[in-house]
């Protein structure tokens, strides 16, 4: 073979391969969702730069330091209204600093602090994207468990109410900790308990689903009603409150809302882990290919040898402990944890699992198409904030999402037999 | 490749369709909701959003339009300053959702905050976090004490309550058997309004409390059905002090009760007036539902602006009494407050 004739083949060859790097980037499920992310993110970015936001840096003055606001004469005053103010005076031990109003956004006497602003993107900035990415993370850790309930043509409507049960509970055990708890004790009792209660609820779930072989729709309906009506019976039988808080605060700023660089990203890491789990889970071990065995065809299943019911249990089971774990990373971010947590969020858990490309027929779905998208979910919800849309348009824009994803998973299916 | 391609254009458009759809309705909004002075060129803009409960009670809807109608008039008042009020209440109540939006509005820049409270335990670190951000908060309705909040704006719920019994009282004429209404008997403002009744009672001679009576959940239908079968197994109660208006919201629910008792209850909404119109609730203890907004942007205003705060951290307002007499006037305001545009 001459030497270009060896070159044309080896180009053709790389060429080959970037093809087939395209085609099968293109060619994961959750390849259509990072783009719809992609693209609202592009779209809120070009916002953001559009109307910039002034973020503010507290400076707080010193204890001996005394400060007098400037007019645009340099008279000073103790008291201006802000359009009038030119600058801020501070003097502390002889040394006086100057700063101008177009830097210092107002001076707050009653603690001392001058703020400081600078402008930045209202989208496209540190907090606010780790607001997000924590937003869905609630969410996101659950619709990973919904997925192969999905996966299995199931159902579970009673997430909500496990999270908010094992919310409650796991907050009575971690109040009677009392709020100096130490992190080896606090962590254990907070997660355990919160996942323990989750997983019980979810083989009751599984285990009535497939004892009684009634679908699960109609017990897991009764669940979320039973559930939530004794969220609301212990905390007021116990603690005759609405919310119990008082938690360890190791538990709090020591572990779930740790700050990390000004923003709390702990939540985050939980949703990266339960996704890479879900991940192996569903498509490297032998569990996971008989959930996608029973969601394709249950009857070939039960004859290929599957112990369906086993399995079943055990995904509702995994369902509800993953439901607890969210339960409680809310319980340690937020501090306490409400009888009306939870409520209504089997909704967004199973839009969640729906735009992220499961099939509610049963034997197809991903766990990162699932936090993909809850993270859709919350930039819809991040948008509605950023854009100062009445929230009621909120719940239109995710029925209609719901109903969208639905119908192009229908159509990829036509398709799809069309070309066999 | 097909199919992909065709999950692909379709997916992309879902999310462009989604986006221009909220951009548009951005723009609407924006259009409607920014408080500006056409005559005065806006040195300084204070963005305030008003998160209340939930997004459909008649209160908090007069609570939006105080907010609204403030920053117009705000605007219009301080030279050089526009007021933009931005409304971010859940659908329905959840402490969760509104500490989220708390969260956003802060990453967002917001200068302030008002909002009602659904779970102070919930929101307590996330309105301390806004606040040491340079975020103005008061609270209104429902109080936050330990988020380092500005102020709030409200009613002494315990005062609600005595208040109620100051009305009722005197209709018994020294012989009275008074039933108490709550709902939730765990939630803090309501069981403080109950404790306001029950002490209040004891400074009337002839007067007791038959028992405190609460239902779950907080529907009307359940209150309905509660207070006729307390009053058919107690024919001797000649008194209901209602500590929230749950039965009023529906037509017909004194049937059997409004002939042997004198009813009198927190909260003339617009169906609960109707009540009153008709004789069988003689009074209705009213809360500042407009003032809620519109005193509560005044507030953050002065702040922002002045570097301006309250005397007390505590802003009481003073009841509305409501009774056939002046119920036509007070459906007025309602129609003033439940304004759409």
């Amino acid at each position: 073979m001459s030497k270009s004739a060896a070159d044309t083949q080896q180009n053709s060859s790389h060429l080959g391969e970037k093809k087939s790097l395209i085609g099968s980037l293109f060619a994961h499920q959750e390849s259509g969702l990072v783009l719809v992310i992609i693209l609202m993110m592009a779209m809120l970015t070009g916002y953001g730069m559009w109307s910039p936001i002034e973020q503010k840096t507290p400076i707080h003055l010193d204890d001996g330091a005394t400060i007098v606001l400037l007019d645009s004469q340099g008279k000073t005053h103790e008291n201006l209204a802000r359009t009038q103010i030119a600058g801020y005076r501070v003097t502390l031990d002889g040394e006086i600093t100057e700063y101008s109003s177009e830097t210092i956004e107002r001076y707050d006497s009653s603690s001392r602090t001058l703020f400081e602003v600078h402008a930045a993107n209202r989208f496209l900035n540190k907090a606010n994207l780790v607001q997000i990415a924590k937003n869905a993370s609630f969410f996101a850790i659950m619709a990973v468990g919904m997925t192969g309930v999905i996966i299995l043509a199931g159902i579970d409507l009673s997430v909500g109410s496990i999270y908010g049960l094992s919310a409650i509970v796991g907050a009575m055990a971690m109040n009677s900790l009392g709020t100096d708890a130490s992190l080896l004790v606090s962590i254990p009792v907070g997660i355990g308990v919160c996942v323990v209660v989750g997983a019980m609820c979810g083989l009751f779930n599984g285990a009535m689903t497939v004892g009684f072989n009634v679908h699960p729709f109609v017990i897991t309906l009764g669940m979320m009603a039973t559930l939530r009506g004794l969220t609301v019976f212990l905390a007021q039988y116990f603690y005759d409150k609405q919310s119990i808080g008082n938690l360890p605060s190791t538990f709090q700023t020591g572990f779930i809302k740790a700050e990390f660089m000004g923003v709390y990203p702990v939540p985050i890491v939980f949703m990266i882990l339960v996704t890479i789990g879900g991940w192996f889970v569903l498509s490297r071990t032998v569990f996971g290919r008989r959930i996608m065995a029973i969601g394709g065809n249950e009857t070939a299943a039960r004859y290929a040898g599957i112990p369906v019911g086993r399995v079943k249990i055990l995904v509702y089971t995994i369902t509800g402990a993953l439901a607890g774990l969210s339960a409680a990373i809310y319980i340690g971010y937020l501090g306490s944890a409400e009888t009306n947590a939870g409520n209504a969020y089997e909704l967004q858990v199973i839009a969640a699992t729906v735009i992220g490309g499961a099939s509610l027929m049963g034997g197809r779905g991903t766990a990162l198409g699932a936090v993909l998208g809850a993270i859709i979910i919350q930039l819809i919800n991040n948008a509605m904030v950023i854009l100062n849309v009445d929230p009621s348009v909120n719940q239109i824009v995710m029925g209609a999402a719901i109903v969208l994803a639905v119908i192009i998973d229908q159509t990829k299916q036509k398709l799809a037999r069309r070309n066999a | 490749m097909n199919t992909r391609s065709t999950m692909l254009a379709s997916t992309a458009a879902l999310g462009l369709l989604a986006g221009t759809a909220l951009v548009g309705c951005s723009k609407a909004t924006e259009s409607s909701d920014t408080a500006t002075n056409d005559t005065s060129t806006a040195d300084v803009t204070y963005t305030i959003a008003v998160i209340a409960k939930s997004n459909s009670n008649p209160p908090f809807l007069a609570a939006k339009t105080g907010a609204f109608d403030a920053g117009k008039r705000l605007s219009s008042e301080l030279e050089g300053v526009t007021v933009q009020v931005n409304w971010q209440t859940p659908p329905q109540e959840d402490a969760q959702l509104q500490a989220q939006y708390v969260e956003q509005l802060v990453a967002s820049g917001i200068d302030g905050i008002a909002i009602s409270v659904s779970d102070a335990n919930t929101l307590n670190g996330v309105l301390r976090d806004a606040v040491d951000k340079g975020v103005v908060v008061v609270t209104f309705d429902s109080d936050a004490p330990e988020s380092g909040r500005m102020a709030y704006y409200g009613v002494d719920d315990k005062e609600a309550g005595r208040e109620l019994m100051r009305q009722l009282a005197p209709m018994l004429d020294g012989n009275g058997t008074v039933a108490v209404l709550t709902g939730n008997p765990a939630a803090s403002n309501l069981s403080a309004r109950v404790e306001g009744v029950v002490e209040e009672a004891d400074n009337f001679e002839g007067v007791n409390i038959k028992q405190v009576y609460s239902f779950m959940p907080e529907t009307a239908t359940e209150a309905v059905a509660k207070m006729q079968q307390v009053q058919i197994a107690n024919p001797e109660i000649n008194g209901w002090a209602l500590v929230g208006g749950w039965p009023l919201y529906t037509d017909n629910a004194l049937d059997g009760i409004h002939e042997n008792a004198k009813v009198v209850s927190m909260d003339p909404l617009p169906l609960p007036i109707a009540y009153a119109q008709k004789g069988q609730v003689q009074v209705l203890v009213g809360q500042p539902y407009y003032g809620w907004g519109e005193r509560s942007v005044e507030m953050i205003v002065d702040k922002l602006h002045f570097d301006k705060s309250p005397e007390s951290e505590l802003v009481f307002a003073q009841f509305d009494i409501v009774t056939s007499d002046n119920a036509d006037e007070y459906l007025t305001k309602w129609e003033a407050w439940l304004k759409t545009d």
